[in-house]
C-alpha cells in the first residue's frame, strides 16, 4: 500500500549514512542485522533532457546532484519494502514501480509494499518532484539494477546458508531453491538467518532479459486501489492529528492585490474561532477554528484591506496574447520563396485558459513545534516536496527541521507542483501551538490558483502544383508556464524569448521544404503555469488543425497528406506513420459514414511517446456528439497495460473536455467562472468509449502521463469538418 | 444528538454542520469527500436509507434517525473489523479500478444504490444512474466496466 498516513508515531526507518560501493549501490550503513537495506545511486538522466541540461547550465534548476538514492528497499523477515521518491497522483507508477522491482527479485508484485518516501528519510527534495511524465522511465533501469543486487545478496547470504555454491541456487517467488532438490528457502527466512555484514556480489547482476518478464508487461492490480476503496487511504484534505484547529485565511479578491492592512474585525467574537492571526508584513490574516465551516466563516469577516490588483478581463489578456514578431525558433529553407508561389493558405487558432480542476481541492496539515526555531512538520498533496520544504524554511525560518510528508494526491494534472497551503498552515500552527489543517473551498481553490495561459498561433502555408506543403510560416505566441513558477529575471526571460514549458508540441514534425516558426512569450498580469502536457495541446490544436486545412486544400485525404509529409528515414517519423495507421485502421478510416458524421486524426509526440487520434463526430442533430475515440500510442516499452490504457484514456478524456467544454473565464481581474457550474468539465454523459492500442514496444519505457492529450482537441475539430460542418479553430469547439 | 452510520450510533456535535464536514472532521470518516460543495460533483456521495445523496447539501440534524451508509461501511467486517470480504462493487472496482480515487465515493455508492433496485441494469441504465458523478482522472469508460462487472459479481454470489 503506498498510502501516506498522517501518523505522527510513525518510526522512521530511516537508512541515515550510505555508503557507496564500488557498483554504486547504496547500502544503508548500520543495517547488517536481521534486516537489508539497498538503494540505487541517483541518475539524472531523463526527462524532457534538453531542458534539465539547459536548466542545470544557467542554474535555473537544482544547483548540485545530491548524493543520495533515488530508490531503496527494506527486507526484514516481515516482508519486502520499496521506497520510492516519486508522486502517486492517479499516474498508477507506485504500481508500474513495484513490478519493475519485483521482476528482478523473483517475487509477485502484491509481495512488495511501495511506500512514497518523506524529505526525512534519504531522498533530497529534488529527486521526489513528479512532473513530466518521467517517474517510470528515469526509475525503469535503477529499479531493476537495484532490485537485482538485493537478489544476489541474498542468494550470497542463502548459499552460506544452506552450504552450496550461489550458482546452484535458482530464485522464485521469493524462494530460493538448491537446483536438483527439494531444498528451499524463502526471503525473510535467509534475512531472519543472517548474521554479520552483507557480502555484496562481485558483478553487476545480469538483469532478466524482456522475454523471460513475468512482472513486467503484465495487467497487475494497482496497489493502492484497495485502501481507496475502503476509505482507508490519507490524502491530504484527510491528514488528521489529535488536537488539530481548522484553519482559513484571507484571499485577494483580484490578481496582484496586496494585503495593506488587517483586523480581526467581526472574526474574533464568531462561534467557535479560536484564534486570529495576523502578519500584514506576511501578507497573512487567518484564523483557527473548531470546525472547517467556522474557520471559512469566519476568515470571511475579516476586516481586510487589499490594494487594488488588475482589473484585467478574458479578452485583454487574449489581446495580450497576438502572434506576430518574436523570437525565430526555425528558420528552414528560404521561407519568402516558397510563400512567393503556389496556393497560399491562411489560419489562425486559439485556446483559452483552463483551470486543472482536479477534484481534490489544496490542503495541508501542519504541526509546528513551539520556539523559534521549532520543528515543522506538514502533510500535503504535493508533486514538488522541494518547493514546500524552500517555502517553509523561507517563511519560518531556516534554521528549522522541516519535514515533508507527502500525502495521496487526488489529482493534480500541474497544479500541486506550484502551490499548496502548507505555509499558511504552519504560520496557524506556529501562531497557535496546536496543528491546524487548512483546506480550501473549491471556489477559492479556482479563483486563486495558476492556469493554462492561452495561446494565439497564425499559420501561413503554400501548396505546389503537386498538391505538396511548400512551405509553413507559422507564429505562435502564448502566456508563460515556465517562468511563471520558475524564477529567473524578466530580462533574461525577455532575451531568450520562448519559455520551455511552451515548445512542447510547437514544432511541425512533418516534411518541410521550407518552414519558418517565430515565437512570442507573454507574462500575463494573472498567474499562469503547468497544465498537464504543458504547451502540448494548444499547440497541437493548432498545427494539426492546420495540416487539415492544408490537406484539404490540396484535395488529399488527411491521413494520405500526412503520410506524404512524413517520408523521411527517422526513428521519430517511422513511429508517427505506424500510430496514424494503427489509429486509422482501428477507426475504419477507410470505411464511409452517412451524412452528418465524419472523422478526423491528428498526431503529436511529446516525452518520447507518439501518439495518433482518430475522432468521430455526429452533428446530424445540429449539436456537436463524440461518437468515438480510437487512439494509438507508442510509449516504448509498456510496465502495465491496464494501468498504460487509463492513463490513454484520462489523456484523452482531459483533452476531450478542453475541446468541448473548458474556458476559465475573467472578469474585473477576478476568476469567475469558480465552481463546476460555470467551469464545466466533461461528464459521463459526453464521454464515448476510447479504444486504445499500444504498438512500437521497445527496451525501455517512456512517458505515459501527458503525451496522450496533445492530439484530441485536433482531432476533433477535423472531425467536424469531415462531418460538413465549419472549420472550428478557437477552444472549446463551438457549432 | 446521534447519526446512524454504516450499521453503528456516534453521538455528535454539530448538528447544524453539514453531513459531510461531520462525517470527515467530527467522525473522521474521510472516505466522503469534499469536491465542490454545490452538489455537482459527486465526492461526498453517502447513502441515506438506501439512496445516494448529496453530503454536502443536507445537515446532520436533518438527516435525523435515517440510516448512513459510507465508503468505510461497504466490506464485510469481523468483529475486531478486520475486512473479510469486499463488496461486490468494491471488488468490480478492483478489477476496474479508477486513478487518483477521490471520486470513487459517488462512483461505488451510486453503482451499489443502483444495483439495489436493479440487479441487472443495462448499459444505459449504468450510464444513466452515473451520469451526475465526475471523474477528472477521466475514468468514464472504466466506471461502466466496473458497474457492469459489480452488478455479474452480486449475481455470482
Amino acid at each position: 500500500m503506498s498510502a501516506a498516513k498522517a501518523d505522527p508515531s510513525d518510526p522512521v526507518g530511516r537508512p541515515r549514512r550510505w555508503r557507496v560501493t564500488r557498483r554504486r549501490l547504496l547500502i544503508g550503513a548500520g543495517a547488517t542485522f536481521g534486516s537489508l537495506l539497498v538503494g540505487a545511486p541517483i541518475v539524472v538522466e531523463y526527462g524532457r533532457p534538453t531542458l534539465v541540461q539547459w536548466m542545470l547550465e544557467r542554474g535555473t534548476g537544482p544547483t548540485e546532484i545530491p548524493e543520495s538514492s533515488l530508490v531503496w528497499f527494506e527486507l526484514t523477515r516481515d516482508g519486502i519494502t520499496l521506497h520510492v521518491p516519486k508522486i502517486e497522483m492517479g499516474q498508477g507508477i507506485h504500481t508500474a514501480l513495484a513490478q519493475i522491482a519485483a521482476e528482478e527479485l523473483r517475487v509477485q508484485p502484491s509481495r512488495l509494499t511501495v511506500v512514497q518516501a518523506d524529505t526525512a528519510r534519504g531522498f533530497p527534495a529534488a529527486t521526489m518532484f513528479t512532473f513530466g511524465s518521467t517517474s517510470v522511465a528515469s526509475l525503469y533501469t535503477p529499479i531493476r539494477e537495484a532490485a537485482a543486487a538485493v537478489r544476489a545478496m541474498l542468494a550470497l547470504a542463502a548459499a552460506g546458508q544452506l552450504g552450496v555454491e550461489t550458482q546452484q541456487l535458482t530464485a522464485a517467488d521469493g524462494t530460493f531453491q538448491v537446483a536438483g532438490t527439494d531444498r528451499r528457502i524463502a526471503y525473510p527466512d535467509v534475512i531472519a538467518a543472517h548474521h554479520g555484514p552483507w557480502q555484496e556480489p562481485e558483478e553487476q547482476p545480469a538483469l532478466r532479459p524482456a522475454g523471460e518478464f513475468t512482472s513486467i508487461g503484465r495487467s497487475v492490480p494497482r496497489v493502492d486501489i484497495r485502501a481507496k476503496l475502503l476509505g482507508e487511504a490519507t490524502y491530504g484534505y484527510d491528514a488528521r492529528l489529535p488536537g488539530m484547529g481548522y484553519g482559513a485565511f484571507a484571499v485577494p479578491p483580484r490578481f496582484g492585490a496586496e494585503l495593506q492592512s488587517a483586523e480581526p474585525g467581526d472574526a474574533a467574537g464568531m462561534p467557535g474561532v479560536q484564534q486570529v492571526v495576523i502578519d500584514v508584513e506576511a501578507g497573512f490574516a487567518g484564523v483557527v477554528a473548531d470546525t472547517r465551516t467556522r474557520a471559512w466563516a469566519a476568515a470571511r469577516a475579516l476586516k481586510v484591506d487589499w490594494s487594488d490588483g488588475t482589473r484585467v478581463d478574458t479578452g485583454a489578456l487574449e489581446r495580450q496574447v497576438t502572434a506576430g514578431d518574436g523570437v525565430v525558433l526555425r528558420r528552414d529553407g528560404s521561407i519568402r520563396d516558397a510563400l512567393s508561389r503556389g496556393r497560399i493558405v491562411e489560419a489562425e487558432y486559439r485556446t483559452p485558459m483552463a483551470a486543472h480542476a482536479h477534484l481534490e481541492p489544496l490542503a495541508a496539515l501542519a504541526r509546528v513545534e513551539p520556539g523559534a526555531v521549532g520543528k515543522v512538520e506538514v502533510w500535503v498533496p504535493t508533486q514538488s516536496p522541494e518547493s514546500v520544504l524552500e517555502d517553509l524554511h523561507a517563511a519560518l525560518g531556516e534554521d528549522r527541521e522541516v519535514v515533508v510528508h507527502v500525502t495521496q494526491l487526488g489529482g493534480s494534472f500541474g497544479r500541486k507542483g506550484g502551490q499548496h497551503l502548507a505555509v499558511e498552515a504552519a504560520r496557524l500552527s506556529a501562531a497557535t501551538g496546536r496543528p491546524v489543517h487548512v483546506g480550501w473551498t473549491r471556489d477559492t481553490d479556482l479563483r486563486q490558483a495558476f492556469y493554462r495561459p492561452p495561446t494565439h498561433t497564425t499559420m501561413r502555408g503554400s501548396i505546389g502544383s503537386d498538391g505538396m506543403i511548400r512551405g509553413v510560416e507559422q507564429r505562435s505566441a502564448a502566456g508563460d508556464i515556465i517562468w511563471a513558477v520558475a524564477g529567473l529575471p524578466e530580462p533574461v526571460r525577455s532575451l531568450l524569448g520562448f519559455d520551455p514549458g511552451g515548445l512542447l508540441g510547437l514544432f511541425l514534425p512533418y516534411d518541410l521544404p521550407a518552414y519558418r516558426l517565430v515565437n512570442r512569450r507573454e507574462q500575463l498580469p494573472v498567474p499562469t503555469g503547468p497544465w498537464r502536457g504543458l504547451g502540448l495541446m494548444p499547440n497541437t490544436f493548432a498545427l494539426e488543425s492546420f495540416l487539415d486545412e492544408l490537406a484539404e486544400a490540396a484535395g488529399t485525404d488527411p491521413l494520405t497528406y500526412r503520410l506524404a509529409h512524413l517520408r523521411q528515414a527517422g526513428e521519430q517519423q517511422e513511429r508517427l506513420r505506424t500510430v496514424l495507421r494503427t489509429a486509422a485502421q482501428m477507426a475504419g478510416w477507410s470505411e464511409s459514414l452517412p451524412a452528418g458524421r465524419g472523422r478526423g486524426i491528428a498526431c503529436s509526440g511529446d516525452v518520447g511517446t507518439v501518439v495518433a487520434v482518430v475522432a468521430e463526430v455526429d452533428l446530424s442533430d445540429g449539436r456537436l456528439r463524440v461518437t468515438g475515440l480510437d487512439v494509438a500510442v507508442d510509449c516504448g516499452l509498456v510496465v502495465n497495460p491496464a494501468g498504460a490504457k487509463l492513463q490513454a484514456q484520462g489523456s484523452v478524456v482531459m483533452g476531450l473536455s478542453s475541446a468541448l467544454r473548458e474556458e476559465l473565464r475573467i472578469h474585473d481581474g477576478q476568476v469567475v467562472s469558480d465552481n463546476f457550474d460555470s467551469y464545466q468539465i466533461l461528464g459521463m454523459a459526453d464521454t464515448p468509449p476510447v479504444r486504445v492500442n499500444f504498438v512500437g514496444g521497445g527496451e525501455v519505457p517512456f512517458g505515459m502521463g501527458e503525451p496522450v492529450v496533445g492530439p484530441v482537441p485536433a482531432a476533433v475539430a477535423n472531425a467536424v469538418r469531415a462531418a460538413g460542418g465549419p472549420r472550428l479553430r478557437s477552444l472549446p469547439l463551438r457549432l | 444528538m446521534q447519526l446512524l452510520i454504516n450499521g453503528r450510533h456516534h453521538e455528535i456535535e454539530h448538528g447544524d454542520e453539514p453531513l459531510l464536514w461531520v462525517l470527515r472532521d467530527e467522525l473522521g470518516l474521510t472516505g466522503t469527500r469534499y469536491g465542490c460543495g454545490v452538489g455537482i460533483c459527486g465526492c461526498c456521495t453517502v447513502l441515506l436509507a438506501g439512496r445516494p445523496v448529496r453530503s454536502c447539501q443536507i445537515t446532520a440534524a436533518e438527516v435525523g434517525d435515517r440510516p448512513i451508509v459510507t465508503l468505510e461501511g461497504l466490506a464485510e467486517r469481523d468483529a475486531d473489523g478486520e475486512v473479510v470480504a469486499l463488496h461486490p462493487v468494491q471488488q468490480a472496482f478492483v478489477e476496474n479500478p479508477l486513478q487518483c480515487g477521490w471520486c470513487l465515493p459517488g462512483h461505488v455508492l451510486t453503482a451499489v444504490a443502483l444495483l439495489a433496485r436493479d440487479p441487472a441494469p443495462d448499459e444505459a441504465a449504468i450510464a444513466e444512474a452515473a451520469k451526475p458523478n465526475l471523474c477528472r482522472c477521466g475514468g468514464y469508460n472504466t466506471i461502466k466496466a466496473a458497474v457492469a462487472r459489480a452488478a455479474e459479481l452480486a449475481r455470482e454470489s
